[in-house]
């Protein structure tokens, strides 16, 4: 196993996080120059950790350097990506490390304030934050001039109210203004107009919590660690019929196979692995062979023709009905879908209607290539990512596992009848 | 539409809140969660209150209110049973488990039982698949679940509630 | 800077929307949501199109051209686009065509005729269903099933009339439109909603199953509901009028007030005399001039008092002053005290009256007395019999507390007062005529539909009284009243008052 760099330590106070070497890379942001912090973001080559990718340095560089407005950091603690839940281990884990991280990302950017946007579902979590804040400001980590420093941050935690789309970051922005969470046109972009119309940085939990460590041991550091661009470790959350299925730090480019024999234990009970979902809900599916010759990581997942996302990983074993699982996706799509624009709120709906009909009896032979045309004419005509989300799973489903559906349609029945 | 009174909590809550952010309508949704919290439900009648307190529309606060799952818009039960639904729980039986929820509580989804214990509904991804099948029982989350786990879990929970009568 | 719109090259501000310099080159680019008045919100999807070279389509609504940029508005990916937007927005909609009032004006036909034209793929019996003719205010019927939540609706009464009625309750296609329970949409501009609803949600209760919009002839009008003077189209046919659009041109916003857009109600009022009326019971027109004219000639001019009108036009006003000058009397008055200005900050004037500004041109040139002078010689006993505008005189009368006969113009059902020889008059729909509004702006409205038989607009019914009694004014057709105006008053002099399309403000 690599380095554990963000699940080293199972940290309990604020003591303990200080033992443990907390803070020193704050103390030492406090008296880097805010550029100096973001060049050595971008030379660790760390990647956003909420499903894009994209680098985190960069992003940050975006926030323009003579606006006269105030400026924000945003943490997307809004976990709901179907397979994925490192972001709760991880503040379960340690929260003081998303806490130094936000910090250190105001004084790169020029922010005073942070919010950290959490499901609402996480009541516990949040309420875990918001104690180690409370403590890290009587302590002096966060307030005004920290570390003898002009420079100061204050955060506070924002509880979502039950809305996947959320985690798409101008929803999310959006939810904290007090308002329904529907993605925003951009341009403007965040970073140049972003909570309350001022310049934003948005990184999700994991992206923040490792840049005490980048900022502590150096970006050249970081960038050492996993395979080409894709640098560092990641946390990859692994569900479904393995022996161990939990959060798993390992470097970016090890192979899926080692990752599941080593990390997860496994298939479980003697199942055979039948396809993976190795990015989050969104990605597309891999058959078993795909997944077994994938590395986890940006480039090679993509190379297989999916994507790394969040690295929330969902394990099928043979037996399960590939119908009745795009089914349950599709639910969630259309449920989740905010209803803004026209192909997804029309075509979320209508999708989960045809597969209903895969699954309930009533689907013609061609309901599957109708299935891909509505699909495909969700795909990339909206503000938001969201009607790709579902696109790529049916398409991916279907291109696949198609004599899975042209069964149901032949015969209204599933062979797989027993997994359900 | 009947007149609401914020409780003196709910009074002392609202300047904090608000002072977390550089716009009041900010607040909006902390506000109505601790609306929800004090009430188990998000009464109409807030809606115009909170609309009133914040400078913002009834609209605004209804069109929020619809958007997010987590509101409640009616009185339920003591406790609300969350099933998640999504991929990992469903492979790993949440099917089964809601069946035999349904089973047990003799209510369908969407349900409350009649001695006001339980509401029971399903819910989308709750982020915690590793620990598949998931449910939420007002805040806390109970994880690993298997049908005798969860037998136990609604007795404890309905001795709990006769307790507390 | 510069760009290329489907090959041709033009030139745009900074800042200029894709949709809006294709618009500027004759290019329509399809949309629902964005209304060139309320904020973009670029959720239709409609108006999708490529970029060359940018992987993504993109909306022209909310798109800032840029320099060098090479868009294609109608290549095979942008069209593909539309078409399956289009099928995604129709899948939930109602068959409802041939019962919608929209039908013919409706985005969801037109662009289907051009852009469509596929088979259903969608079975009708899995539609949404949801609430449909919905009382929602005093002027509008929702139908929410035929709803493609655009937010047209909603953006309006945000920002524009900022009494924030509407919202988007629930969410994905679960959404709908609603307002408070127990409240209604009837604020001021509220049949705006109306023409801003691209399909056939918001229809006006008024109109509803009325006349269908392809039969409608359109006539490019103003309104005189009050100073502002909108411009407007009034619907028309077999000489009814239907309905009052707003019609768009540049300095005024694109909307009408629901009072403005009444106005026309008062054309078909069942009270309005289409026969003059006196002693002697129903009159032909003409003959109820002939009447009217005979009073007049009984009495010496200086008992004779006529009065103009800030709700009358130009025409009507410079003729009831040449007949007064005709006739010798001092007793007239073509003076109204008002402090006109947008109230609300949209359209609504605090001064109702459409041609104040106009009536005070003529009050200069002709003089005459003040509205309190004229009380006062109403009072004084001297005044036997008054000519005016019917609503204002039977005020006058009241104010001066005197019940002495009258002959008055009645352009609507407005009761007279009691000793008074009613002579229906044209209205402004009826006949062409001249308004000047509060900001000093020419107006000119156009007769649409025909008078009832033999009713006259005033400024010719006061050129046949003043020839009955042997004072000619010479104002027999309205070229000639039109020359008169220019002539006598100096401030429109070369105003282009026969020219529909010129501009003219008072210095």
């Amino acid at each position: 196993m690599g380095e554990q760099i963000l699940l080293k330590h199972k940290v309990v106070s604020l003591d303990g996080y200080k033992a443990s070497g907390g803070w020193t890379a704050l103390e030492k942001a406090t008296r880097m120059e805010p550029a100096a912090i973001i060049d050595e973001v971008k030379k660790s080559g760390l990647r956003g950790r909420g499903g894009a990718g994209f680098p985190a340095g960069l992003k940050w560089s975006f926030i323009p350097k003579d606006s006269p407005k105030e400026r924000y950091v945003v943490c997307n603690a809004d976990e709901g990506e179907p397979g994925t839940f490192k972001d709760r281990e991880l503040i379960r884990m340690n929260p003081y490390l998303l806490i130094e991280g936000m910090a250190i990302a105001g004084r790169a950017i020029g922010a005073r304030t942070g919010y950290i946007y959490i499901r609402g579902e996480f009541a516990r979590e949040a309420a875990l934050l918001e104690k180690c804040i409370g403590e890290a400001k009587v302590s002096g980590f966060l307030g005004d001039k920290l570390f003898g420093s002009a420079f100061g941050f204050d955060l506070h935690v924002h509880k979502g109210a039950g809305a996947y789309i959320c985690g798409e970051e101008t929803a999310l922005l959006e939810s904290i203004e007090g308002r329904r969470g529907q993605p925003r046109l951009k341009p403007p972009y965040p970073a140049v107009e972003g909570l309350f119309a001022c310049p934003t940085v948005i990184n999700n939990v994991e992206t923040l919590a490792a840049v005490p460590a980048i900022i502590e041991r150096g970006g050249a550091w970081y960038a050492g660690i996993g395979a080409g661009k894709s640098t560092g470790t990641k946390l990859f959350s692994i569900s479904g019929p393995v022996k161990k299925p939990g959060v798993y730090e390992a470097d970016l480019g090890i192979p899926f196979k080692t990752f599941l024999e080593d990390y997860a234990g496994g298939m479980a009970d003697g199942k055979k692995l039948k396809a993976v979902i190795p990015g989050g809900s969104s990605t597309p599916v891999l058959t078993a062979e795909e997944a077994l010759n994938a590395k986890l990581d940006y480039e090679s997942l993509a190379a297989a023709g999916s994507m790394l996302g969040s690295g929330g990983i969902i394990v099928i074993a043979e037996g399960t009905c590939m119908v009745d699982a795009l089914l349950v996706l599709a639910k969630f799509y259309h449920h989740e879908s905010c209803g803004q624009c026209t192909p997804c709120r029309e075509g979320a709906g209508w999708t989960e209607t045809v597969l209903r009909r895969f699954e309930e009896g009533g689907a013609k032979p061609g309901d599957a290539d109708l299935l891909l045309s509505i699909a495909n004419n969700m795909m990339g005509r909206t503000i938001c990512p969201l009607a790709d989300a579902l696109a790529m799973p049916v398409i991916s489903f279907i291109a696949k596992f198609r004599d899975e559906f042209d069964a149901h349609a032949a015969g209204n029945t599933c062979r797989m009848g027993a997994s359900r | 539409m009947k007149k609401f009174k914020f409780s003196e909590e709910f009074n002392r809550k609202v300047a904090p809140t608000v002072a977390r952010y550089p716009r009041a309508e900010a607040a909006l949704i902390p506000l109505m969660q601790e609306v929800q919290r004090e009430l188990g439900h998000f009464p109409d009648e807030a809606a115009q209150a909170l609309a009133g307190l914040l400078g913002v529309s009834y609209a605004r606060v209804k069109g929020v209110l619809t958007f997010y799952t987590m509101f409640r818009r009616e009185p339920g039960g003591k406790y609300l049973l969350q099933v998640c639904r999504n991929l990992s729980c469903h492979l790993a039986g949440s099917v089964k488990l809601l069946e035999y929820l349904k089973g047990r509580l003799g209510i369908e989804e969407g349900g409350t039982t009649h001695d006001g214990v339980f509401t029971l509904i399903t819910a989308e991804c709750l982020g915690a698949c590793g620990t598949a099948p998931v449910m939420m029982v007002n805040d806390d989350y109970h994880e690993s679940l298997t049908v005798e786990k969860l037998d136990k879990l609604i007795s404890d929970l309905r001795a709990a509630a006769k307790a507390h009568k | 800077m510069k760009l290329k719109i489907d090959g041709k090259e033009t030139e745009v501000k900074p800042g200029t929307s894709i949709l809006g310099a294709a618009q500027a080159m004759g290019v329509l680019i399809p949309r629902y949501c964005y209304h060139p008045s309320l904020s973009v919100s670029g959720n239709c999807r409609m108006c999708l199109v490529e970029i060359e070279g940018a992987p993504k389509l993109v909306t022209a609504c909310s798109t800032p051209c840029a320099e060098g940029m090479s868009v294609l508005t109608a290549s095979e990916k942008a069209r593909a686009a539309r078409r399956d937007v289009l099928e995604f927005l129709l899948i939930n909609h109602p068959l409802d065509c041939p019962i919608c009032d929209q039908a013919g004006e409706c985005g969801l036909q037109d662009y289907y005729m051009e852009h469509g034209l596929h088979k259903s793929r969608f079975p009708q019996t899995d539609k949404v269903r949801r609430h449909k003719r919905r009382d929602i205010g005093k002027h509008l019927v929702l139908d929410n099933e035929r709803c493609i939540l655009c937010t047209r609706c909603v953006r309006f009464c945000e920002e524009i009339t900022k009494t924030d009625e509407l919202c988007v309750r629930e969410r994905g296609d679960h959404s709908y439109i609603d307002l408070k329970p127990g409240a209604r949409l009837d604020n001021d501009y509220s049949l705006n909603i109306a023409d801003l609803c691209p399909v056939g949600a918001f229809t006006s209760a008024d109109f509803r199953f009325r006349q269908r919009v392809w039969f409608l002839q359109r006539t490019p009008s103003v309104c005189a509901g009050c100073a502002t003077g909108c411009p407007l189209e009034v619907h028309h046919k077999d000489n009814v009028v239907y309905r009052l659009m707003p019609r768009p041109v540049e300095g005024f916003p694109p909307w009408l007030c629901d009072e403005g857009r009444m106005t026309y109600k008062s054309l078909r009022a069942p009270g309005r005399p289409a026969a003059a009326f006196c002693e002697e019971g129903n009159l032909k027109p003409a003959a109820g001039l002939r009447f009217a004219a005979s009073r007049l000639g009984k009495l010496k001019p200086e008992q004779v008092a006529i009065f103009g009108s800030p709700f009358m036009s130009l025409e009507d006003n410079l003729a009831l002053a040449e007949l007064a000058a005709a006739l010798g009397t001092k007793n007239f008055c073509l003076h109204f005290n008002t402090e006109p200005g947008i109230k609300d900050g949209i359209l609504m004037n605090t001064d109702h009256s459409p041609n104040s500004r106009g009536l005070a041109l003529i009050h200069a040139v002709y003089g005459g007395y003040t509205r309190e002078q004229f009380s006062e010689r109403l009072a004084s006993g001297e005044v036997k019999f008054i000519l005016g505008r019917n609503e204002e005189v039977k005020a006058a009368l009241n104010a001066a507390r005197t019940d002495i006969p009258s002959s008055v113009f009645s352009f609507s059902d407005e009761p007279a007062p009691g000793r008074a020889c009613v002579l229906p008059a044209a209205g402004h729909f009826e006949s062409d005529c001249l308004f000047i509004n509060y900001a000093g702006r020419l107006r000119r409205a156009r007769a649409a539909v025909k008078a009832p038989e033999g009713v006259l607009p005033v400024w010719q019914a006061a050129d046949r009284i003043a020839s009955m009694l042997g004072a000619p004014i010479r104002l027999e057709t309205r070229a000639a009243v039109l020359e008169r105006i220019k002539a006598k008053i100096p401030e429109l002099a070369d105003a282009p008052l026969a020219d529909d399309t010129a501009e003219f403000y008072l210095k």
